[in-house]
C-alpha cells in the first residue's frame, strides 16, 4: 500500500513538474534562453487565479483566466525585455550570461512587485474537489479526487499541446522557427511572432503548474512560498533530464523526477526535500549530459 | 591603458588602507558598521567578478559557498577554540574545497546549465542545516570573534573592531586577486572565456583553468561568508538566502563584471540601497508593503537596467568611450 501511495504521489507531483519543464522547453526552443523568471511568472499567474476565484467563485473558470494572464504577461516580457536584450548585449564579455542575469532580475522584480500589491501574507485558493484520499478495501489512500483531477487536466493539456505542435500549421511554424530560424524566415514564417507565441504558451503552462502546485499543497501561497522555489528548481531539472529541446522529454523528465523525490522523501528521509533534486541533477549531468531525449551535441549552448 | 608597477600598486593599497583607518576614526558607529558591510561585499563581489567576468562562468550559488565558509569558521571556533585569525583561513579552505567539487562539475557545463545547477545548490544547501544537529537548525550558531584587544584603547568599539578586520581582509584579498588576475592564470581565464577552442590550441587546459577559477572564487566567497557572520554575530540558514546570491550578482554586474577596479561601486550601492529605499518610501509616504519590498525592487530593477543598457559596467563603458575618443583624435 505504501508503494502504491508513493508512486501515485510521485506521478501527481511529477505531472506538475512536467508542466513547468514544458514551459522551460518552450522558451528555450524559441529564444535559446533559460527563463529563470518562469517561477515568478507562475506565481503571478497564481495571483491572477486567486483574484478570479475570489470574484467568480469557480475554480474551472479561474484556471483559464490565470493561463490567459500568464500568457499575456509572458508575451509582454518577450517583446519588451528579450528583444531589447538581444539588441543591446550581444557582444562583450557578459554576452553569454546577460540573458541569465536579466531573467533573474525579472524574477526578483516580479516577486517584489507582487509583495507590494498583495502583501507578504498567505493567500488561499480552495481546492475544487476534496483532497481526502480514496478509500480502497477499507484503507485510505493518499491519492485523492483532487490529485486525480490534476493528473487528468495535466494530460489533457499536454495532449492539446501535442496536437497543436504536430497537427496544425501554427505548430509547424513554431517547430520550424525553433530548429532553423533563418530558413523558416525565408519560407515566409514570421519568426519574431512565433517566438512571442512560444513565450505565451510557456506562460500559460507555467500558470497551470503554479495553480496546481498551490492546490496540491495546502492551498496557501505567498510571495516567499517555498513551493515556488521547488517548482523552479524541479521544472528546470526535469527539463534538463529531458534534454531541454524536447517536449516529450520534459514530460518524462518531470514524471521521473516526481517519482524519485517521492521515493526519497517517503523511504529515506523527509528532510531531503531540496537536496534530492540537486543530486539527481548532478547525476544526470555527469552520466548523460545530453538528456534522455536530447541531441547528440554537447551542452555547450 | 598604462599599468602600474607592482610596487606602486602595493603602495596604493597601503595608502588606501591608511585613508580607511583615518575615516574609520572620524565617523559614527552606524557608518562604521556599514563600512564593515561594504568590506564584506567587496570581498564577495570580487570573487564573482573573478568567476563571471574573467573565467566566463556564472554562479548563482555564491551565497551557498559563503554559508560553507561561515559554518566551517563557526564550527572551528566553537568546537575546537581555534584562534580567530585561523578561523578565517579555515573558512577559505573549506569553501575552496566545496568550490573545487562544484567546479569539477561546472567545467563540463556552460551558461544556463551551470546557472541552474548553482541555483539548485543555493536553494538546497541551507536546508541541510536542519539535517545535522551540530549545525544548529533554523536558529543557527553563535559566532563570536571576541572583544577587541585592550591595547587599542578604552573607547575602541566592537563595530570598529569588525570594521578593522573586514577592511584588512578586503584589502589583502583584493590585492592578491588583482595580482592573480594580471598573472598567467588571469590571462588563461580571459583567453578561455573569449574563445575556448583558440585557448586550447594555444596550449591552455581550459577545463583545469576553469576549475581553478571556481576554487579560488569559492575560497574568497568563504572568507566573505565568515566575515558576514562575524558582523551579524550568528550563522544561520536565513543569513544566506537566495536573495543574497542575487544581490551579489547585482553587485558584480553594477561594478562591471570584467573589471576588478569597479568593485567598490557595487558594494557601496548594495549597502546604500536599503537606506535610499527608506528615504524614498518616507517621501512618498507609502504603505508597509511597499516600504519592505522597495529594496528588493530597486536591486532587481537596477540589475535589469544595467544588463540592458550598460552590460559591461560603468567603468568599462567609460573606458570604451575614452578609447573611441582617442581613436577619433588619431584619425584627425
Amino acid at each position: 500500500m505504501q508503494l502504491l501511495n508513493t508512486i501515485l504521489i510521485g506521478i501527481t507531483a511529477g505531472s506538475i513538474y512536467s508542466l513547468m519543464a514544458i514551459a522551460f522547453v518552450l522558451v528555450w526552443r524559441s529564444t535559446r534562453v533559460i527563463n529563470f523568471a518562469q517561477a515568478g511568472m507562475a506565481l503571478l499567474s497564481t495571483y491572477f487565479g486567486y483574484e478570479a476565484v475570489t470574484r467568480i467563485g469557480s475554480f474551472w473558470l479561474a484556471l483559464p483566466i490565470a493561463m490567459l494572464g500568464g500568457a499575456i504577461f509572458s508575451a509582454l516580457v518577450e517583446v519588451i525585455l528579450m528583444r531589447v536584450l538581444v539588441k543591446h548585449s550581444s557582444s562583450g564579455p557578459i554576452a553569454a550570461v546577460a540573458p541569465i542575469i536579466a531573467t533573474l532580475g525579472l524574477l526578483g522584480l516580479i516577486r517584489s512587485v507582487i509583495a507590494m500589491i498583495w502583501g507578504g501574507q498567505d493567500l488561499r485558493i480552495p481546492p475544487p474537489v476534496s483532497n481526502n484520499g480514496f478509500t480502497v478495501n477499507g484503507e485510505v489512500l493518499v491519492f485523492s479526487p483532487l490529485k486525480l483531477l490534476i493528473l487528468i487536466t495535466t494530460f489533457i493539456l499536454m495532449a492539446l499541446l501535442t496536437i497543436l505542435f504536430q497537427r496544425t500549421n501554427l505548430g509547424l511554424s513554431l517547430r520550424a522557427s525553433a530548429y532553423a530560424p533563418e530558413i523558416a524566415r525565408l519560407s515566409g514564417v514570421r519568426v519574431d511572432l512565433t517566438r512571442t507565441l512560444g513565450w505565451a504558451l510557456a506562460g500559460a503552462a507555467g500558470a497551470v503548474a503554479g495553480v496546481f502546485q498551490t492546490v496540491n499543497g495546502n492551498g496557501n501561497f505567498s510571495p516567499d512560498s517555498i513551493e515556488f522555489s521547488l517548482l523552479l528548481v524541479s521544472g528546470f531539472i526535469a527539463a534538463v533530464i529531458g534534454g531541454l529541446d524536447s517536449l516529450l522529454g520534459a514530460v518524462i523528465g518531470g514524471l521521473f523526477l516526481g517519482l524519485v523525490i517521492s521515493f526519497v522523501l517517503i523511504y529515506l528521509n523527509g528532510g531531503l526535500f531540496f537536496i534530492a533534486p540537486f543530486v539527481v541533477l548532478l547525476l544526470v549531468l555527469f552520466i548523460r549530459p545530453q538528456g534522455i531525449i536530447g541531441a547528440k551535441a554537447g551542452r555547450r549552448a | 591603458m598604462h599599468k602600474l608597477k607592482p610596487r606602486a600598486h602595493f603602495a596604493l593599497f597601503v595608502i588606501f588602507g591608511f585613508l580607511l583607518f583615518l575615516v574609520g576614526n572620524r565617523v559614527d558607529e552606524l557608518r562604521v558598521y556599514q563600512g564593515a558591510s561594504i568590506a564584506v561585499f567587496v570581498i564577495a563581489i570580487s570573487s564573482l567578478i573573478l568567476l563571471t567576468g574573467y573565467s566566463g562562468q556564472v554562479s548563482l550559488g555564491h551565497g551557498a559557498l559563503m554559508a560553507i565558509g561561515a559554518y566551517s569558521a563557526t564550527l572551528a571556533r566553537n568546537e575546537f577554540q581555534v584562534p580567530i585569525i585561523l578561523t578565517f583561513f579555515i573558512a577559505v579552505l573549506a569553501a575552496a574545497f566545496g568550490g573545487a567539487l562544484l567546479g569539477a562539475a561546472a567545467a563540463r557545463l556552460s551558461g544556463p546549465y551551470l546557472a541552474g545547477t548553482t541555483l539548485a545548490l543555493a536553494i538546497g544547501l541551507p536546508s541541510l542545516a536542519n539535517q545535522f544537529s551540530i549545525l544548529g537548525g533554523e536558529q543557527g550558531l553563535l559566532f563570536d570573534v571576541g572583544w577587541p584587544p585592550l591595547g587599542l584603547g578604552e573607547d575602541f568599539t566592537q563595530y570598529k573592531w569588525f570594521f578593522w578586520i573586514a577592511a584588512l581582509a578586503a584589502l589583502i584579498s583584493t590585492w592578491l586577486l588583482s595580482n592573480i588576475l594580471s598573472s598567467r592564470y588571469g590571462r588563461n581565464w580571459r583567453a578561455g572565456r573569449s574563445n575556448e577552442v583558440a585557448a586550447q590550441i594555444c596550449g591552455i587546459n581550459t577545463g583545469r583553468s576553469k576549475i581553478l577559477a571556481f576554487t579560488i572564487s569559492a575560497g574568497i566567497a568563504g572568507l566573505a561568508g565568515a566575515l558576514l557572520s562575524m558582523t551579524i554575530g550568528t550563522v544561520s540558514p536565513s543569513a544566506f538566502p537566495l536573495a543574497l546570491s542575487f544581490a551579489l550578482l547585482t553587485g558584480a554586474v553594477l561594478s562591471g563584471v570584467s573589471t576588478l577596479s569597479g568593485v567598490m561601486i557595487g558594494a557601496v550601492i548594495l549597502v546604500a540601497i536599503p537606506e535610499i529605499a527608506d528615504v524614498v518610501a518616507h517621501r512618498i509616504g507609502s504603505s508597509e508593503n511597499i516600504t519592505t519590498n522597495l529594496p528588493g525592487f530597486i536591486i532587481s530593477a537596477l540589475l535589469i537596467l544595467t544588463v540592458l543598457f550598460v552590460p559591461n559596467g560603468p567603468v568599462e563603458q567609460h573606458r570604451a568611450r575614452a578609447a573611441k575618443k582617442l581613436a577619433k583624435k588619431a584619425e584627425k
